[in-house]
């Protein structure tokens, strides 16, 4: 198919100002700038374009609530890309560096923002340095700066570094963390749409999201949605990885099932083993059953949750019948534990409960009471915590003692 | 008729010859049973160490202000119970205490024990008012006696780990 | 008028101003929802998550903007998916709020389970058990057992000095947050913040000496766990063993309302003595505040003035009377602020009947002119603060602290001295030019609605402030009751050399007898240490300090205030008016010697008038009793 995202593996050095330029020479931006600011929200609305960060979220709605009394507006690229099993943005990044930077000109346009940020995860600092490159030369070509393209928008767009922590891949958390303040989520309401950066009304998007602007204004919303379904419209990248011959990503129509990603694309499972479960949000999801229901499910918004999943950022896991699940749950709790930013007590002292026992159960020490006890403890931590990340952490280890009991025997 | 007084008079003979149950106290006492509560003693560790550790429990179930509790902090150089806090005031007053036992239940170092001792005996209201000095049991022999001075860093839990009672 | 909205919580129905919290509005209707990191006096994070709540809001349809209802007429309810902190949840018309139902109790139930799972046994060795949050919501909403394992539990430093003040115990901590937003938001000196992240988060001082602040103490009330803990109290007393007696501070002329705990101690020979310092709620004077001058105060017995010289009390009073009678006219009667207005009364009284002098040493001059002055702890927005000539955080801490808020509250703070002070940041204008700072502040003062002025200075530098004519002319004193001592008719005198070849009765502090003793012929001083002054003085007369005597105090704002008595009086020292009054007596003048009397002899008012309370200022705020039972004073009203 052709590529509306990694486009790079079709056109070889579309990271060069010159070659981007020839194949593409921002015609998105070009046309955005001619439009209404309105119609080009309305336009990236009726696409149906869902946050590729995981939440799903649709952009164009995000983008209509800005509130439009309180001024100056940012935008901000979500590149903290942190979650386990997530290598997709790095690639956008590196690879096909101006179509995202693109998306992220025509959603400034959109909302009126002058200055727009992008907050890479703190060990990016390679990719940072190089977008600066990018960001220097699209200026150079006229697409950033002062009157772009000759009219009255402005736009400057800065990298900004994080320092090592996943929970500031969280909107608000990340906001703070950008403000130079301890990166802990804030409450919410307000969203950062009324109140965000310097509690100015900001649109945080993840990259990919802003990466798909370009194609939809380019090719209107009728066109983005010859891809997908009509609830999940366009393509993803699929950042696939565990026990499967070809991990890597994919980029894919949304609506392509399981069986076709893992075995078609991915090479199928190495060494002849048998597939055991899916994680298909990286670490913050439930374990899928890998029975052929949940194989012939397509990836999309509104079916993996039919099979007890949530698609989030489409980073699928896959685990194979060598894979004991509570070794598997003691890593992720382990992560989720040392990633917990310690404002809210459930998430803080929960996650050190549950890595506790994890560790007690992995280890053979457990009983079968450490087992309900750690179910409960994950069941006692879901809606009660201040982000989501405390909400996710328990998803694998409630739903891998459900559904996978024999592991914790 | 003989046979009749003979009857009637066989308590009195079988009393005659019976052993009395009078005990000859003080030279002869009868032990008590091992949970008389009688006087009160401050228990001490092994090493020496009080268990004490003022933190004035005791006195706050005493149903009768028995008790007075000051707390003061321990020092490596003057050190008096493992952890933080010792008892540096513990004043029982045996003219309220009503042998209840209530402090021992509520002691959570196992500190303060009632012990067998029920001769309790003083001439003034002044002389009732225990103090630690009366309370505290003698230094086991291979223990030293406190205050002690200690290691820095050996005692730097609060409260020193304790057996559970339920382990008897 | 602010508008209300009604809500209904666990079936009753609350009228509360827009803008509430859900938590707030539960109190009004007596609920009392669990809560840890929220404080009334700061804004809410949510962090704590003990506050959970069953929320719904009445459903609206979309299209039309009217009310959905159910069958029977009653608005259909949209109940939230999963439980909300009813810190953060501001009311809103129609609410419904459930927070004892079987969800919100086990929301609530698991909350503190996560607390206490890695909380210490502490409980025997903490300084907070019997009045700690923590322990009292464990008898209402724990469990009896624990699901953790032991073993398991998280260790950290257990004594760690932040500062030379107060202890932090990093186990005991449940990183609740209040500290850190207390200095944050209510103090502006963010000396205190948290590092590492996760379980490992933990509270650090930023500031070098460590927790530079003088409100630090403050952190130790709103605690709500032992881990915040002063060095001075540390192993003093158990809560429920302490005396509370209401009092007043006396080491600044702020007037912040205290409460004294005592209790008998064995180290001072089985005497009753002060163990601690509380703060009371009044919230036109100190709101919950106290700063650390006040709350470490030093009321050892260490020389202390046990007895009068000559050792008899009939023989001394007679002396003194004897040379005082001799002088006549000539007699100087010689005061300073430190004395309360009992006392004052009685000195004035005696000085006025023998036509002596009477007069009050003060550094900071103007007493004359503080006539009009009032109470400024609601000022905001539209009103001006001059802060000229001293530095009021060392002066008069909690003054600084409500020029600061009221700065935060949108009131125009000038800050006119010529060092640096810990006011400017928070000030709109700053000057280093005292001449300078008055022209400003004529400007800013005429376009103000309530405006104060806080003075540091001698008797022109009050001219020029009074001249601003502004709403309350307050003189920062450099003790407690200096405006008692204006108010009776006291003169001032701030050059001791003026005493040469007088006979002196004086009365105060150690410095001031001290130089009695030095400049005067003969002195009698009535004082509560002994010192070489002491000595040297031609009668001493021991003398009781506020804690041990009944009486009042009138604070730089003109609010009379009253203080009990709290421990019993030391050797043989009588309370103030009492020796005056016996001296007056020998010198054929009669006084009253009950306080109450006295008080009512000068005032208009009576002690019944000071011991007013407002049911709203007895709150018990996060664990720590703030009660005020006793009375807020009155202000009194402007001279004529």
């Amino acid at each position: 198919m052709d590529y509306m995202l990694l486009r790079h593996r079709d056109i070889p050095k579309l990271n060069q100002i010159d070659v981007f330029m020839k194949e593409d020479g921002f015609e998105g931006l070009k046309k955005a700038l001619k439009m209404d600011t309105a119609d080009v929200t309305n336009e990236v609305k009726a696409a149906g374009l869902r946050g590729r960060g995981g939440a799903g979220f649709p952009a164009g709605v995000k983008w209509s609530f800005m509130d439009n009394n309180n001024w100056p507006h940012y935008v901000v690229a979500n590149a903290d890309e942190s979650e386990p099993g997530t290598f997709k943005d790095r690639e956008i990044m590196e690879s096909n560096p101006f179509q995202f930077l693109e998306g992220i000109a025509i959603a400034s346009y959109a909302v009126g923002a002058n200055a727009a940020y992008i907050y890479l995860r703190g060990e990016f600092w390679e990719v940072a340095h190089f977008l600066d490159e990018k960001i220097e030369e699209m200026e150079k070509a006229g697409f950033l700066g002062e009157n772009i393209q000759g009219t009255d928008c402005s736009l400057k767009i800065y990298t900004h570094l994080g320092a090592g922590a996943y929970i500031c891949g969280e909107e608000t958390a990340l906001l703070e963390s950008m403000e130079g303040k301890r990166g802990q989520p804030r409450v919410r309401p307000p969203f950062p749409p009324s109140q965000g950066l310097y509690n100015k009304p900001t649109v945080v998007n993840n990259v990919e999201t802003l990466t798909s602007v370009p194609y939809i204004i380019n090719n209107g919303a009728y066109g983005y949605r010859k891809f997908g379904t009509e609830k999940s419209p366009g393509t993803k990248i699929f950042s696939l990885s565990g026990n499967v011959n070809k991990p890597g990503n994919y980029e894919l129509p949304l609506g392509t099932t399981f069986r076709e990603l893992i075995f078609t694309h991915g090479g199928g499972i190495p060494d002849g083993k048998s597939i055991k479960a899916i994680m298909p949000a990286g670490a913050s999801s439930s374990m899928v059953v890998a029975n052929d229901e949940a194989l012939d499910t397509p990836l999309t918004y509104e079916d993996v949750p039919n099979v007890g999943g949530d698609l989030g950022s489409a980073s699928v896991i896959v685990v194979d019948d060598s894979v004991s699940l509570d070794w598997l749950i003691r890593k992720t709790m382990d992560f989720f534990h040392h990633e917990s930013c310690g404002k809210c007590t459930p998430c803080r002292e929960g996650s050190y409960w549950m890595k506790k026992l994890t560790e007690r159960i992995h280890s053979g020490e457990g009983t079968e009471e450490d087992v309900a006890l750690l179910k409960d403890v994950a069941t006692q931590m879901q809606g009660t915590t201040l982000c989501a990340l405390g909400e996710f952490s328990t998803m694998a280890v409630v739903s891998s003692i459900e559904r996978f009991p024999e592991d914790f025997a | 008729m003989l046979v009749e007084l003979l009857r009637g008079l066989k308590t009195t003979f079988k009393m005659m010859i019976a052993k009395p149950v009078t005990i000859q106290y003080p030279e002869v006492k009868r032990p008590v049973r091992p949970r008389y509560k009688g006087r009160h003693e401050l228990k001490r560790y092994d090493n020496g160490l009080e268990k004490c550790i003022g933190c004035a429990l005791c006195a706050a179930a005493c149903p009768a202000d028995a008790i007075f509790v000051e707390a003061s902090e321990n020092t490596d150089e003057e050190r008096y119970s493992p952890g933080d806090r010792y008892a540096s005031t513990y004043e029982i007053n045996f003219l309220r205490c009503i042998y209840c036992g209530y402090c021992e239940d509520a002691c959570p170092t196992e500190a303060i024990v009632l012990e067998h001792e029920y001769d309790v005996n003083f001439t003034s209201r002044f002389e009732a008012i225990f103090p630690k000095e009366k309370l505290i049991v003698p230094v086991p022999s291979n223990g030293k006696t406190t205050p002690q001075k200690t290691e820095p860093g050996t005692f730097d839990r609060s409260i020193p780990e304790m057996k559970d009672p339920m382990d008897y | 008028m602010t508008k209300e909205v009604t809500l209904t919580i666990d079936g009753k129905e609350v009228s509360v101003p827009a803008g509430s919290l859900v938590v707030d509005a539960a109190k009004k209707a007596g609920i009392d929802i669990p809560v840890f990191c929220y404080h009334p006096k700061m804004e809410p994070v949510g962090m704590c998550r003990q506050c959970l709540v069953e929320i719904g809001r009445p459903a609206f349809d979309r299209a039309t903007g009217e009310a959905v209802l159910e069958e029977d007429g009653s608005p259909k309810i949209n109940w939230g998916w999963k439980l909300e902190t009813s810190c953060t949840n501001p009311v809103s018309e129609g609410m419904v709020v459930k927070t004892t139902s079987e969800k919100a109790v086990k929301g609530q139930n698991d909350m503190l389970e996560f607390q206490l799972s890695s909380h210490p046994l502490d409980c025997p060795v903490c300084d907070k058990g019997g009045e700690c949050l923590l322990q009292d919501l464990t008898l209402a909403h724990g469990s009896a057992e624990s699901r953790f394992n032991f073993n398991e539990k998280r260790h950290s430093e257990k004594h760690f000095p932040l500062g030379d003040l107060i202890w932090l115990d990093r186990e005991r901590c449940i990183q609740c947050g209040r500290c850190v937003r207390f200095q944050d938001e209510v103090v502006g000196e963010a000396v205190l913040g948290f590092e590492e992240r996760g379980s490992k988060t933990q509270i650090m001082t930023t500031s070098d000496p460590g927790f530079d602040s003088v409100f630090a103490g403050n952190t130790t009330d709103i605690c709500p766990v032992g881990a915040l803990t002063t060095a001075q109290f540390r192993f003093g007393a158990r809560p429920w063993e302490m005396e509370a007696t209401a009092s007043v501070c006396g080491e600044c002329p702020v007037g912040c309302n205290t409460v004294l705990n005592t209790r008998r101690d064995a180290k001072s020979g089985g005497k009753i003595i002060v163990k601690r310092v509380m703060p009371r709620q009044n919230e036109a004077v100190n709101e919950t505040w106290i700063c650390d001058k006040g709350r470490f105060a030093d009321f050892s017995a260490e020389g202390r003035l046990l007895a009068p010289k000559p050792e008899e009390w009939t023989e001394a009073v007679a002396k003194a009377a004897e040379k005082l009678s001799a002088a006549k006219g000539d007699a100087v009667f010689l005061v300073d602020g430190s004395l309360s207005n009992e006392e004052l009364f009685n000195m004035k009284s005696l000085a006025d009947e023998v036509g002596g002098k009477a007069l009050c040493y003060s550094e900071v001059g103007g007493g004359a002119l503080t006539t009009k002055s009032g109470s400024y702890s609601k000022s905001g927005a539209g009103d001006a603060i001059l802060v000229i000539g001293g530095d009021l955080y060392a002066e008069a801490p909690i003054f600084w602290l409500r020029a600061k808020q009221a700065a935060d509250r949108g009131a125009k703070l000038i800050v006119a001295t010529e060092a640096e002070t810990r006011l400017d940041a928070f000030a709109t204008t700053v000057v280093r030019d005292v001449r300078k700072g008055l022209e400003i502040a004529e400007e800013v003062f005429a376009n103000a609605e309530n405006t104060v002025v806080l003075y540091s200075g001698d008797d022109a530098l009050a001219q020029f402030c009074a001249a601003l004519n502004p709403t309350s002319l307050i003189g920062v004193w450099a003790e407690a009751n200096t405006q008692g001592a204006w108010e009776m008719g006291y003169e001032a005198i701030s050059d001791l050399s003026a005493l040469k070849g007088k006979t002196v009765y004086v009365a105060g502090k150690d410095a001031l007898v001290a130089s009695a003793v030095e400049a005067a012929d003969f002195v009698v001083a009535q004082t509560v240490s002994m010192t070489e002054a002491s000595e040297k003085a031609g009668v001493t007369l021991a003398s009781q300090i506020a804690a041990e005597a009944e009486g009042t105090f009138t604070s730089a704002e003109r609010r009379v205030q009253r203080f009990f008595s709290a421990v019993q009086p030391i050797g043989d020292a009588l309370p103030g008016y009492v020796i005056t009054a016996q001296v007056a007596e020998k010198m054929g003048v009669t006084l009253d010697i009950d306080a109450e009397d006295v008080f009512s002899a000068f005032s208009d008012l009576n002690y019944a008038d000071l011991a007013k309370v407002s049911a709203e200022e007895s709150l018990l705020i996060g664990g720590t009793c703030y009660e005020n039972k006793q009375g807020l004073g009155v202000t009194l009203p402007a001279k004529a």
